[in-house]
């Protein structure tokens, strides 16, 4: 079936909350409404005329104005495809550090959402609610923030090693691309240059001696 | 359950057992790169598993957002490594459709050859690596001796011989040479011949069909549930390629090449060995195309023009969204791409194949011995460059 028989399949299940059929980009999509997102992809899975057996992709698009969280699901029994997108718009004000778009989970529906949402909740900050183990899954635990917004800003240092990003350019801007965000001044406490590490003053062995620097008898004294 | 019970039949009462909490990686060779699963072990069986990536994490989505179109394609190279041809067709046909141009009949042939050596070499590394996870060494060399003449056969036109830079959008990125198409004719014939070699010393070895028959079994429905794609789906007897089922190149679609699915030749459909042999399957199906699409490459143009000189000068497609999906030796990746009529798509995303295959690995390892549990990781044939990006 094409995207248009399916959208219409979809809007006569009697389900609320689907929208219009946007066949404005290349590949068509149906919006629907955060509430009526997972009856309307379990309607796609099970209606026998779907058959969305696969949900191929889960991703999100960070827009000026809203969040759209994105699934593109496939059958490979009737050979056709479609993309669904719920619109979470931005709330006045609403930045990287003040606004979380929540939707609903859809790992019931299909398994593999479950490492698709952990992927968007990392790095796009989507929380999916009622995701059965919501965690980092490609940055570390600790980490801070979500990179793929827009408005990220990049850290000064993580872990103790700090990021020198200011130096050397990561790429060449392609021309007429907008300037890349302005990076913070680097936090407190991790400096340009670390001093170097003093030399270890843990004894050799019983009774052998240590390795003061500038004293002889250390491994660089140069003495043995 | 069977499996435990035999297992746990013979503990006596006084033997004192507690679970075991067990790192499996980042850093072993039979998980294929910086994966770390975390294992829960009642003795050799797996209770729990918990799969650990990013280890590769390399910000590839973040990077494609603020590089030109154009100049993300090598970058794309670096995700699924072993199949860098495969990655830049991906990548190549999505900025195509989003730019609404098509690339020539010449090079489109040229990127079915090139592509589909690249799947050989990838699944040899396959074939060669599951033997090492298997304990036999030997079939590594004869797979990387194979590997290398496929190396050295793309690197003529490609000018590399593992990240390839050569599949570009619009086209290809140089012609061949005249005697670059009877050389991978004669690469062929040969193969053909050692393909045989590879069953004889590892697809019928009896120990290894021991070692992977009924392990790892992967049920129709789960592998579809999970998202699994390529050999891992198809090992599991279901008959989907998206070269033969929507031919994303339409060269796919004229020539003649069987889908090879899983039988439950030496166990139960869907185990280890059916996901093995369908890869060595392919390989021959992957000669059969060649040597049709050798016979048809056109003479003419091998890079769109408009888009040679759009290498000049940014290319900014007109605003609006596409999404691609190929079918990589691993599985099917995916590209969705934004634009937004800028110089760079404001969201690149990529879907490879074995992310998702990777994450059916939680579901499969409960209840089997870690040793099958090497076979399984095997078996779904990861490169963790594609899972992290």
């Amino acid at each position: 079936m094409k995207e248009a028989e399916l959208h219409a399949r979809l809007a006569a299940s009697g389900l609320t909350g689907i929208g219009a059929l946007d066949t404005s980009a290349r590949d068509p999509f149906v919006t629907v409404e955060a509430g009526a997102l997972v009856a309307a992809l379990t309607f796609l899975r099970d209606d026998p005329e779907c058959r969305m057996e696969m949900l191929h992709n889960v991703t999100a698009v960070e827009r000026a104005d809203a969040m759209e969280v994105v699934y593109h699901v496939c059958s490979l029994a009737r050979h056709h495809t479609l993309t669904v997108k719920v619109r979470l718009p931005r709330p006045a004000g609403g930045t990287h550090d003040t606004w979380i778009p929540e939707v609903p989970s859809v790992a019931g529906v299909w398994a593999a959402a479950d490492w698709h949402e952990r992927e968007q909740w990392d790095l796009l900050g989507v929380r999916f609610t009622g995701h059965p183990d919501l965690r980092r899954i490609l940055l570390p635990a600790e980490w801070i923030g979500h990179p793929l917004r827009k408005d990220y800003v990049y850290p000064g240092e993580h872990g103790g090693i700090p990021l020198e990003l200011d130096a050397v350019p990561l790429y060449e801007r392609a021309p007429g691309s907008p300037p890349p965000p302005a990076r913070p001044a680097r936090a407190a406490g991790t400096p340009l240059e670390q001093p170097p590490a003093p030399f270890s003053t843990r004894p050799l062995a019983a009774g052998g001696k240590t390795c003061e620097p500038g004293q002889g008898g250390g491994e660089r004294g140069g003495a043995h | 359950m069977e499996a435990l019970e035999l297992y746990t039949a013979d503990v006596q009462d006084d033997v004192w057992t507690e679970e075991l909490k067990l790192n499996l990686g980042p850093q072993h060779p039979s998980t294929h790169g910086v994966l770390r699963v975390e294992l829960k072990m009642d003795g050799e069986i797996i209770t729990a598993a918990r799969s650990d990536i990013g280890y590769l994490h390399r910000c590839a989505e973040k990077i494609g957002e603020n590089v030109s179109y154009l100049q993300f394609t090598p970058y794309t190279d670096r995700m699924d490594y072993l199949a860098a041809c495969n990655n830049e067709l991906a990548w190549s046909l999505a900025v195509e459709k989003l730019l609404g141009v098509e690339a020539p009949e010449r090079a489109q042939w040229l990127r079915v050859i090139a592509c589909e050596l690249n799947r050989i070499a990838s699944h040899l590394i396959a074939f060669g690596t599951y033997g090492i996870d298997m304990g036999a060494n030997t079939p590594f060399f004869y797979a990387f001796r194979e590997r290398e003449a496929i190396m050295a056969l793309l690197e003529r036109p490609a000018g590399s011989r593992m990240l390839y830079n050569y599949v570009r959008p619009g086209g290809v990125a140089h012609d061949i040479d005249e005697r670059w198409l009877p050389d991978v004719l004669a690469f062929c014939d040969e193969f053909e011949r050692r393909w045989a070699e590879y069953n004889q010393i590892l697809s019928t070895n009896k120990i290894f069909i021991a070692r992977t028959a009924n392990v790892g079994v992967l049920p129709r429905e789960m592998a579809l549930a999970w998202g699994c794609t390529g050999p891992v789906l198809r090992g599991s007897g279901v008959r989907w390629d998206l070269r033969r089922d929507v031919p994303y190149l339409w060269p796919y679609g004229e020539v003649e090449f069987d889908v090879p699915v899983g039988e439950g030749t030496h166990g139960t459909l869907g185990d280890c060995w059916d996901r093995y042999w369908v890869r060595m399957r392919e390989m021959i199906e992957s000669v059969r195309i060649i040597r049709q699409a050798c016979a048809r490459v056109p003479s003419g143009d091998f890079m769109d023009k408009a888009m040679a000189r759009a290498y000049k000068t940014p290319v900014k497609p007109p605003k609006g969204e596409a999404y691609m999906r190929c079918e990589n030796p691993r599985g099917e990746l995916g590209f969705y791409l934004v634009s937004e009529g800028g110089a760079s798509p404001i969201r690149c995303r990529a879907r490879g194949p074995s992310f998702c295959n990777l994450s059916v690995l939680e579901a499969l390892l409960p209840g089997c011995m870690i040793a099958d549990g090497v076979a399984i990781i095997g078996s779904l044939d990861i490169v963790l460059g594609e899972v992290d990006r």
